[in-house]
């Protein structure tokens, strides 16, 4: 928080401003926290924070931004001290319509996260101002257009490739330029995917069908994005997912409650574009459903969530919310019951047959999935240059593992059946988690 | 019309390009030319294969480029979705395990040890649970298998804890498997000598452990068989299974010996030599009594003794097959001084008590002529080492005490490797008196570190009453000497019992007075206990 200090001395004496000596007045509604500074003018400085800029203004003469007032509220805010009220003060709401009307009239900067980015600036609600509720519906359907824009741009591209023959495709970065379109037209989720293509032109010798059945998929993508009003809501909500359209948490958060005691099946940690990201794969107990969590630290420690402490081998009885979309697997974790302990290793789950018919279910549903969470009971053996995972039925899955990463799992197995969690992609099962008895070794 | 199209045929289309025409596709127009083929007599738009083909419809008609997107994004589908398992190879499974695991708690701090790289501490714990019959339980098998393969010091007390698990595993890798066949001890017991075929064709270590069973029932019959394919055998072979004839040896073996002393293998020679001076009759005793023992002589000067030394000329050819080195190990060693060393060091120690008359104490404690104080006593300390003679050995750590002359191990064995010819108690007796006379220093903390742990009360007494000195004095030289003998206390006070040896290290680690570096290392050290303890109670 105080990274958002312009300088030393501001953070210093920012520490010194907090508390009720200093502020009358305050209060916070959402990401909006105001509040009166007793300075040393006559009159007190009214200073107003938004987080979700964050955004700062102060009447106190500082020219530095933000001014110690600001970063002190900040403190106090963060601390818990700002009681929440429902209506911001007159001059904390004025800022905020003013501020949201300027938005709504000049462009919305780029959103340059991927499609499981955090919400950016401009997806939580801003609470109280009407005005800004207007403005935030008209800035979706500008948003839809603008992306629609974008899209048809790609699919230009698309035919381009395919016209001139991908045997002309050249350069490690080759879809960098359509990609950065992609980021301003507010699409980052294709951004994303057109990003990750960076390696595949030229490398092995699958590469043009690879290549592809890339371009086919964003094709497919487009075709399903011009039609979203007609589509049914499921599919729509996963067309929008992997455009890349932000979803607030809080709306997530309002949505059904699925209660279950959710067993933590693999955690994987990630780099989503320069930003560390962790991914908790869970299965509810009860109802088998499975649940994706994503966890996003910019500064690289998941202190602040309280779900990124979740282990391997751990379960939590708590709600799950599932974000919008088919498959349902994106969730949030609403309120919990209790802290998160050891669990029993889950049932011994079915075999590779059945992961292949849950990933053709899955892609029925969404046929732009990448990856699915895998439960499922097999040996590791060599095969080829690589490891297979092959259940006792005599049906295998390539396992998609690098170097030295196959042998925790090598030596849990003894070359007997044991119990694997991972996600299984086109490339193979990324094994994530191995049952040695009820203990939970992470791979 | 064609057969229906394939995810390959849409590739190589799109490889090439469709703006040559290459490919035609578009929905079923029957009666009628695909639209957007501009090219004359085009044939038919090509159906798509599989589940694909049903969805024809959905094509985009005007852009040939748009319809192949079109049709890949149907046919990728469909592949993904139907995706078919590959056929199982299964391996052969691992045996069942006979000894019980370690628990995932005691394995959590083989984790700690291993993530420290302690390694002395990694050996204790899993020689102790080896000998309480545990071996290491799966998950962690892969790290001590590398652990072991980048440090062979490991390799024994991984090897005790592989258990079938870990031998299976083993098999996978060839620096793994090196580990579990490697230096463990030879067990004749496990051999069968009716197996002849072991002895032919069998590894390294089974033809080892086979020919030592063989030499426990006829050594004759063993050193017989040994010579007789000497020739077609490896250097490496030469010298392990050379040194199988150490057990049973007799004068019988001695000619095969000598004729190994002109071996092409140094480690070969090596081997020889050192049976060869553990036979008291042979003639490279002889030869190496009738070279050294004239170098010293007791005089009378006045009423005191001293040992005079007259330096050996320069050996002959026979000296160096003799196992005689020319270059000294130090270029602060003269050629002459380091050859009198060499030849003090090959004579049976027995000799110069009988020849000059003096009990190995009187003889350690005399002055020596000439400045060659160092290098008699090296030659001695070589030979109490290599011959294991306890009287001189302990003769020989009171007289030269706490104060290493500066020279390699080579030529100046330290007073640890002098104790360990000690046996345990007499070893831990000698160490605590030196820790008690000289402090924590080098020498002192080397010869505690030889003792088995863990110690007895009392010397775990004496030593955290040097930890307390040290705390109350600060950052001086004792408390950095003390340093010196915290890792060793982390692996020898005691770790079972009523006593808490960590908790005892911890409130001396917070001391007011004490110097950051030293806190440092008794907090590491009761960290260590404390995971000891924790360990030793998981093997009950």
């Amino acid at each position: 928080m105080l990274a958002l200090a312009p300088d030393e001395p501001s953070r210093r004496a920012a520490g010194r401003l907090t508390g009720p000596g200093h502020w009358s007045g305050t209060g916070a509604a959402g990401l909006v926290a105001w509040g009166r500074f007793a300075g040393s003018g006559q009159a007190p400085y009214q200073t107003v924070i938004d987080l979700s800029g964050p955004a700062y203004a102060c009447s106190c003469p500082s020219r530095k931004f933000p001014c110690k007032h600001a970063l002190a509220l900040l403190l106090d805010w963060a601390g818990g001290a700002t009681p929440e009220a429902g209506q911001p003060a007159d001059f904390a709401r004025s800022w905020v319509a003013g501020r949201a009307a300027r938005a709504a009239r000049a462009a919305q900067p780029a959103d340059a996260a991927g499609p499981d980015a955090p919400p950016g600036p401009g997806a939580e609600a801003r609470p109280g101002a009407e005005a800004g509720q207007r403005a935030a519906q008209r800035r979706a359907g500008q948003r839809q257009a603008r992306v629609a824009a974008g899209l048809a741009e790609l699919e230009t591209w698309l035919r381009d490739q395919v016209r001139a023959g991908l045997s002309g495709t050249s350069g490690y970065r080759h879809a960098e330029q359509v990609a950065a379109r992609m980021v301003d037209a507010q699409a980052p989720g294709v951004a994303g995917t057109l990003r990750g293509l960076s390696g595949v032109a030229g490398a092995g010798d699958g590469w043009p069908g690879q290549l592809l059945g890339e371009y086919a998929r964003l094709h497919l993508l487009i075709r399903a994005h011009d039609r979203l009003d007609e589509l049914p809501d499921g599919l729509a909500a996963a067309v929008r997912s992997h455009v890349g359209y932000p979803v607030a948490r809080q709306d997530v958060r309002a949505g059904p409650a699925v209660s279950d005691r959710w067993l933590v099946l693999g955690v994987r940690d990630v780099l989503d574009g320069t930003v560390p990201a962790r991914r908790i794969l869970l299965r509810g107990q009860r109802t088998s459903r499975p649940a994706l969590l994503l966890s996003f630290d910019p500064r690289g420690a998941f202190a602040g969530d309280p779900d990124a402490a979740l282990r391997p081998g751990m379960a939590i009885e708590a709600d799950a919310h599932f974000y919008p979309g088919q498959p349902a697997l994106r969730a949030l974790i609403g309120s919990r019951r209790g802290e998160p302990g050891p669990a029993a290793a889950p049932a011994p789950a079915g075999g590779v047959g059945r992961l292949l018919d849950d990933w053709a279910a899955a892609l029925a549903l969404d046929p732009w999935l990448t990856s699915w969470p895998a439960l499922l009971s097999g040996v590791p053996a060599p095969a080829g240059d690589g490891w297979q995972l092959a259940d006792p039925g005599g049906h295998a899955v390539p396992l998609r593992v690098s170097g030295s990463d196959i042998w925790s799992l090598v030596a849990v197995s003894g070359g007997h059946p044991v119990t694997v969690a991972g996600e299984w992609t086109d490339d193979g099962l990324r094994p994530l988690t191995v049952w040695h008895g009820d203990q939970a070794v992470a791979l | 019309m064609s057969a229906p199209l394939g995810y390959d045929d849409l590739v190589t289309a799109a490889t090439v390009g469709t703006g040559r025409g290459s490919l035609i596709l578009g929905p079923p127009a029957p009666g009628s030319p695909a639209p957007g083929s501009a090219a004359p007599g085009s044939a038919a738009p090509g159906s798509l294969a599989g589940p694909a083909g049903a969805h024809a419809a959905v094509l985009d008609a005007a852009d040939p480029a748009a319809a192949l997107l079109d049709a890949a994004a149907l046919l990728t589908s469909a592949r993904r979705a139907g995706r078919r398992a590959a056929a199982a190879v299964l391996p052969d499974p691992a045996p069942p395990n006979a000894a019980p695991e370690l628990s995932a708690g005691a394995c959590a701090v083989l984790g700690y040890a291993l993530r420290d790289r302690d390694l002395l501490l990694l050996a204790d714990l899993l020689t102790a649970a080896a000998a309480a019959g545990f071996r290491a339980a799966a998950p962690i098998l892969p790290s001590l298998l590398d652990a072991a393969a980048r440090d062979s010091a490991l390799c024994p007390a991984v090897g005790a804890v592989l258990g079938e698990r870990g031998r299976w595993l083993a098999a996978h890798r060839p620096e793994w498997q090196r580990v579990a066949d490697s230096p463990r001890p030879a067990r004749p017991e496990a051999a069968d000598l009716a197996e002849t075929a072991v002895w032919l064709t069998g590894c390294r270590a089974e033809r080892r452990d086979w020919l030592a069973a063989q030499r426990q029932r006829e050594p004759g019959r063993a050193r017989e068989l040994l010579a007789a394919g000497w020739s077609r055998e490896t250097g490496d072979d030469r010298a392990e299974l050379l040194q199988t004839l150490a057990a049973g040896l007799s004068a019988a073996d001695e000619r095969f010996l000598e004729d190994a002393l002109d071996d092409r293998k140094g480690q070969v020679r090596q081997v020889a030599a050192g049976l060869l001076a553990a036979l008291p009759e042979s003639a490279f005793v002889r030869r190496a009594i009738d070279r050294g023992a004239g170098t010293l002589r007791v005089e009378r000067r006045g009423v005191r003794p001293e040992l005079a030394v007259i330096l050996p000329e320069p050996g002959d050819g026979a000296a160096a097959r003799d196992g005689i080195a020319a270059a000294p190990p130090a270029s602060a060693i003269g050629a002459g001084a380091w050859r009198l060393t060499q030849f003090i060091a090959a004579v049976p120690l027995a000799e110069w008590t009988a020849r000059l008359g003096l009990a190995p104490t009187a003889l350690a404690a005399l002055p020596v002529a000439g400045g060659f104080r160092a290098d008699v006593h090296a030659g001695w300390r070589l030979a109490a080492v290599g011959q294991r003679d306890e009287a001189w050995a302990a003769a020989l750590l009171d007289a030269d005490g706490d104060d290493p002359p500066d020279r390699p191990p080579a030529a100046w064995p330290g007073a640890a490797q002098l104790a360990a010819v000690l046996p345990a108690q007499r070893r831990l007796a000698w160490a605590s008196e030196l820790l008690a006379s000289r402090g924590p220093s080098r020498e002192s903390v080397a010869a505690l570190a030889a003792c088995p742990g863990p110690w007895p009360a009392s010397v775990a007494d004496a030593v955290l009453a040097h930890f307390g000195a040290a705390v109350a004095v600060g950052a001086t030289r004792a408390g950095r000497d003390a340093m010196l003998l915290a890792p060793v206390a982390a692996r020898k006070l005691p770790a079972e019992g009523s006593r808490d040896y960590a908790a005892e290290l911890r409130a001396l680690a917070g001391t007011q007075t004490i110097d950051d570096g030293l806190a440092g290392k008794l907090r590491r050290a009761a960290d260590a206990v404390a995971r000891r303890r924790y360990f030793l109670r998981e093997l009950h």
